[in-house]
């Protein structure tokens, strides 16, 4: 008898989780490659066989990847390189081979060209790259082909999954593959840059506002149905 | 309310941000100062619904799941190295690098550290020291009656007496390079130390393996670009303001929580 409240109640928690998400986005909004979360909620509708009415409740059960193109910040790094169009940089760890836009990379102690945490960057053969050290004069083209001193040395590789929408999140902006991915050519490379997070800060705090009011007017149905079976269990009873 | 604990994340990294500027900025006019800049990375996931997880008995499956996000944590400062304009100071000791390469300074533990402070000096000895006194390696000594000294861009080093018209070698420097110069590790004082990721230091002169060459009279200037650390700082500002309006927004929530009955 009490579906209004079980109805909003699935409402509410489901905005606590929104706007958990929303925090996420926020906190990484200066997070370099961080592509934007987004929740999906669908309905869940339970019927009974015999009324002629159905109630339909809320659940969070999908989540997307927001992959638009995020802002380029010039940073003059060396091996600081920013995706320009879809696709993603490969690379190795343990857990296998992640895909990141996040494109802050250099040499390691034995040169190979890896990111932040040690992780090898891969070229289109998903095999690591050797820079060889010492060389002063690097460059890093469009088509992501690396040359020291004009000697070709190597081209990092742009992929693109087959199963986008399969990708996990794994932390340190990095993106779990499920299948394959695969080389793309028509993603330019820019040396010297930086992406920044997608996250549009208007954009999630209008969201955000959006959902503590949806949440209050929530309370206040609970509240005003609190009130109404009061009402009636008064009233039956005088 | 997770909000809460994930907004205070983003507050904190936002906070470091602003550290590494205003460390930056400090050091606008260090000698051989790279530009540092936090780097972050997102927190690990938690999965509320597995992708791939069975939904129905006939085997349809979740395609995405959720998974949410539980906030930043910082992933590296990392160090741009780049090459820093040169100041004319005509000190004789004053040696800017131009290229990649370290000068080595013997610690006074005898463990090496490495510099690109090229402002270089005379101890009582003779001896070529830092500003901080730490000789420098290889050990060169210079006469007391030299009346002038040249350092060419090799490294080497020549004396001119008054008594004498031809130039004496007193030696030659030697620079170090890495292959992963970022991974050094900064002890303060322009110096900094050999790591695991910074690799083993490759000693060679000046010009040759692909290191720079030194130039005597000059000094190396700070990196930093005191535009880009402003603009960096207003960013990271209002970063740590849209992160404490979560925490006021989620804090209302659960106000609001508490006010149904």
């Amino acid at each position: 008898m009490d579906n209004a409240t079980y109805a909003s109640l699935t409402r509410q928690s489901g905005l606590r989780t929104e706007m958990q998400v929303i925090a996420h986005n926020i906190a990484n909004s200066a997070t370099t490659g961080f592509q934007k979360e987004g929740l999906i909620f669908s309905e869940v509708i339970s019927a009974h066989e015999d009324a002629d009415t159905s109630l339909s409740m809320a659940t969070a059960n999908a989540r997307m990847i927001d992959r638009s193109q995020g802002q380029m910040t010039n940073t003059g790094g060396l091996f600081d390189l920013a995706l320009e169009g879809d696709g993603y940089f490969m690379v190795q760890t343990p857990e296998g081979n992640q895909l990141t836009r996040s494109g802050v990379f250099y040499p390691d102690a034995n040169g190979f060209l890896s990111a932040t945490d040690g992780s090898p960057v891969l070229d289109e053969g998903q095999a690591p790259i050797f820079v060889p050290p010492g060389v002063r004069d690097i460059s890093i083209g469009r088509d992501g082909s690396i040359s020291a001193n004009g000697q070709p040395v190597g081209r990092i590789g742009v992929f693109e999954p087959v199963n986008p929408e399969l990708m996990g999140r794994a932390g340190g902006v990095r993106l779990t593959l499920d299948g394959d991915a695969v080389p793309i050519q028509d993603t330019g490379m820019v040396q010297g840059f930086l992406e920044s997070s997608n996250v549009d800060p208007v954009l999630e705090v209008a969201r955000m506002i959006e959902v503590q009011r949806a949440y209050e007017r929530g309370r206040d149905l609970m509240s005003k149905e609190d009130e109404r079976i009061r009402g009636v269990i008064q009233t039956l009873g005088q | 309310m997770r909000a809460l604990k994930i907004a205070a994340t983003g507050m904190s990294a936002q906070q470091m941000r602003v550290e590494v500027i205003s460390n930056n900025l400090a050091n606008m006019s260090t000698t051989a100062y790279n530009t540092r800049r936090a780097e972050f990375s997102d927190l690990h996931y938690q999965q509320l619904q597995r992708p791939g997880s069975i939904n129905a008995s006939d085997g349809t499956v979740v395609p995405t799941g959720v998974q949410l996000g539980l906030g930043v944590k910082p992933s590296s400062v990392s160090v741009h190295l780049s090459q820093g304009s040169l100041t004319e100071t005509n000190g004789d000791l004053d040696l800017a690098i131009e290229g990649p390469g370290y000068l080595e300074v013997t610690m006074p533990d005898g463990a090496p550290a490495y510099t690109r402070d090229g402002g270089l000096k005379r101890s009582a000895e003779g001896q070529i020291v830092t500003s901080e006194g730490f000789p420098i390696a290889p050990d060169i000594a210079i006469p007391d009656d030299a009346r002038s000294i040249s350092i060419n861009a090799d490294g080497e080093i020549y004396a001119y007496f008054t008594d004498q018209v031809e130039a004496e070698l007193l030696g030659q420097f030697t620079l170090v390079g890495f292959s992963n110069a970022r991974g050094l590790e900064a002890l303060g004082g322009n110096l900094f130390r050999e790591t695991e990721a910074s690799g083993p230091g490759n000693v060679a002169a000046p010009g040759t393996d692909g290191l720079g060459t030194l130039r005597q009279g000059y000094l190396e200037n700070s990196s930093v670009d005191a535009v880009r650390e402003v603009t960096e700082l207003i960013e990271a500002q209002r970063g740590y303001e849209l992160n404490a309006k979560v925490i006021t927004a989620a804090d209302q929530m659960m106000a609001s929580t508490s006010q149904i009955r």
